[in-house]
């Protein structure tokens, strides 16, 4: 390959908050002002800037990461020096696989989660918007939303929530599936319990209802979620009519029992109930768990959740490092064509071009005026020139590479056929 | 007309690449194989149907084959798996439903030449009634089978929150699950209720009396009390969840029960006796 990718950057493991803030670059990825411009012996460049990771992709002639560090360090007006402690670099296949697990999210702090492809693409517009991609970058970037796709559809990466209210909203989506026709009733006001109403509401429930000690401020999040207030002294009275309960009161004693389900669960005509307890200490006696149709996992059991799951998202990222090697090596066979496309290219450019004198000159010859004619000798001409190039074409294309090596054959064929003294 | 050994194997091997691509979706989640599993479920039920439209049944022994009899019921297993794929829109429960389907044919491979010998007034319209009500009556159970069985084991592991490995996540949601049961359930019964009145309506001027004592169907009629009861509980009691499904199991099982067993090994009118 006659060129090479680098890739330099920092992240989450090399670098602290504060070296990623002042080393961040997402103030300098427009026409204007971008960072890494293409001059010099950089060809393409593309910059990455994240709150868990600042890095720059680049193409050019010979070793460029002086200059990329350069760009760099001027963007943030430091030195090299500032840097160098905190960064990595990656050469050629090393950085395409970088550039893989970034966008696959194997890489991120959280393993899988899903905004970094995101980044990634926006990221990619900046760049094609000031025109700083090319050839390889762009066909790089092209191939690194499709081994994120291949990731995430071929391995359960992204299929476990990771967080606590996520997992709870899960958990009712296995209970419930589609949650449309449920409502969710929401006792006390809580950060995180909030935070998986939240969740639940974008997930297209019915409607919250807010039971909370002081009225005006339950009111205020009934308000919030666009659902209604009720009062929380008549809490059993509102229990049949909802299937999600959240609770999250500072009450030191359960607020919710088993012998109040139960009537409950009557009333109900035994439609299964999902309790989800927040609080610390307890709001929901845990023998309502005992009851059937009825499900209650408090804070403990939703952090054992997800601890499960990240543990299975580690295992998933085994096998998705074994996409990305299929990929990294499919690319790897896409950049030794690059360096043989061009010998191709004027290879044939050169038969097609005697063809056309040959056929030129016999039309004269015969004195031919007649279009047919002229088009049958052409397309003739050109099936021949094609089919006497397939040899040296499969030679130039697959080739033993490692007996040979890409240089070796395209020299080989440029001698034999005279493409560099032939103009 | 292809011979009935040949269109069993041609419908079984679409069973067989179905199953294993059914499998092989779950171990490796890929969405080409589930796509495939599902096209080639449809192909063989749809080679099946039209093995069954254009008869080849009557190219068999005199008298109904044991083979015809389970891939009849193979046939309704896969039409109950269809209308759940198509009403809930998830393909598990239609790759549930084909291994079940493939152990059927392979079942009924050396069966084909096993018929039961039925009297001259087998065309009775009463007799067509009663394997038609039965038979979707039994395909209709093998879904409840299959849903309960699944939600039992969810709900398990949801209730005692253990982890859910990867393909279970892929299931339908426990509330869906105990739907499908309910809908297969309250079907069911009212048409295993006809095939059974029909039956003893067609044994009426055939044995001379409506319940002959058959050990076939005091099973039946075992089944349909049990099944009964079920039926009871879920319409007026309002019974949802565990207990429901583990019903749905258990009549299933003692439905195949009665149609393994009893159809085989026990002296009875429905005896099926090998040519």
């Amino acid at each position: 390959m006659d060129s090479n990718i680098y890739l330099v950057g920092l992240n989450h493991r090399t670098a602290g908050v504060d070296v990623r803030e002042r080393f961040a670059l997402d103030d300098c990825c427009d026409p204007e002002r971008w960072a890494v411009p293409c001059v010099g012996a950089i060809q393409e460049s593309l910059i990455l800037s994240t709150c868990n990771r600042v890095e720059l992709l680049a193409a050019g002639k010979g070793d460029i990461t002086e200059q990329m560090l350069q760009c760099w360090a001027r963007a943030r007006d430091a030195s090299i020096t500032n840097i160098r402690p905190y960064i990595y670099i990656h050469k050629n296949l090393e950085a395409v696989r970088h550039i893989f697990f970034v966008a696959s999210s194997l890489d991120s702090m959280v393993l899988g989660e899903p905004q970094i492809l995101g980044q990634l693409k926006a990221a990619y517009r900046k760049a094609a918007a000031c025109r700083t991609t090319g050839v390889i970058l762009n066909r790089l970037l092209y191939k690194s939303f499709s081994v994120a796709k291949r990731v995430r559809t071929e391995t359960a990466i992204a299929a476990n929530a990771v967080s606590i209210s996520y997992a709870a909203v899960e958990l009712a989506r296995r209970i419930f599936g589609d949650m449309r026709r449920h409502k969710v009733l929401l006792v006390g006001a809580g950060k995180m319990a909030e935070l998986a109403a939240t969740h639940l509401l974008q997930n297209g429930v019915d409607e919250i209802l807010v039971a909370n000690r002081t009225v005006a401020c339950g009111e205020e999040l009934a308000k919030q979620f666009h659902g209604r207030a009720v009062p929380l002294e008549r809490l059993t009275d509102f229990l049949p009519s909802v299937d999600i309960i959240i609770t999250s009161t500072g009450s030191p004693r359960p607020v919710i029992r088993a012998k109040d389900i139960s009537a409950v669960l009557k009333t109900r005509k035994n439609s299964p109930m999902f309790f989800i307890d927040i609080a610390v200490p307890r709001d929901i006696d845990p023998d309502v768990n005992s009851l059937d149709n009825v499900y209650l996992y408090d804070i403990d059991d939703l952090k054992e959740v997800v601890e499960e799951n990240l543990d299975n998202r580690r295992d998933e990222a085994n096998r998705a490092r074994e996409i990305v090697d299929e990929e990294v090596a499919d690319f790897a066979g896409w950049l030794d064509m690059l360096d043989v496309q061009p010998t191709l290219v004027e290879l044939l450019g050169r038969g097609e071009r005697m063809a056309g004198k040959e056929v030129a000159r016999t039309l004269k010859r015969l004195g031919s005026r007649d279009e047919n004619l002229r088009e049958t000798l052409e397309t003739m001409a050109k099936s021949l020139v094609h089919k006497l190039h397939h040899g040296p074409i499969m030679f130039l294309k697959h080739g033993d590479k490692h007996e040979e090596g890409n240089n070796t054959r395209i020299s080989a064929v440029r001698k034999i056929f005279n493409l560099d003294s032939d103009s | 007309m292809m011979s009935p050994e040949v269109s069993t194997i041609f419908v079984l091997v679409l069973f067989g690449t179905a199953s294993f691509c059914g499998i092989a979706w779950v171990r490796t989640r890929s969405v080409f194989l589930r796509r495939l599993g599902i096209w080639l479920t449809v192909l063989a039920f749809a080679s099946q149907t039209l093995m069954l439209l254009l008869g080849f049944h009557k190219t068999m022994p005199d008298g109904l084959s044991a083979g015809a009899y389970i891939q009849l019921l193979a046939w309704f297993v896969m039409l109950g798996g269809i209308v759940v794929w198509r009403g809930v829109r998830q393909a598990t429960p239609l790759l549930c439903s084909v291994p079940l389907c493939l152990a059927l044919f392979a079942v009924s491979l050396p069966c084909l030449d096993a018929v039961v010998t039925l009297p001259a007034s087998v065309q009775n319209s009463f007799y067509a009634l009663h394997i038609g009500a039965l038979f979707s009556s039994l395909g209709l159970l093998s879904i409840a089978f299959f849903a309960g069985l699944i939600f039992l084991f969810l709900e398990g592991r949801i209730k005692n929150k253990q982890h859910m490995p990867g393909f279970w996540q892929d299931m339908p949601a426990i509330f869906l699950l105990d739907k499908i049961n309910a809908f297969a359930v309250l079907t069911a019964f009212p048409l295993y209720t006809l095939g059974i009145i029909s039956g003893m309506a067609w044994a009426e001027p055939v044995f001379g009396t409506s319940v002959t004592g058959d050990p076939k169907e005091v099973m039946s009629i075992v089944i349909w009390l049990v099944f009964g009861v079920l039926f009871h509980y879920r319409l007026i009691m309002e019974w949802k969840g565990r207990k429901p499904a583990r019903w749905a199991v258990c009549i299933f099982l003692l439905c195949l029960f009665s149609f393994v067993v009893i159809n085989t090994i026990m002296n009875t009118h429905h005896t099926f006796i090998r040519g």
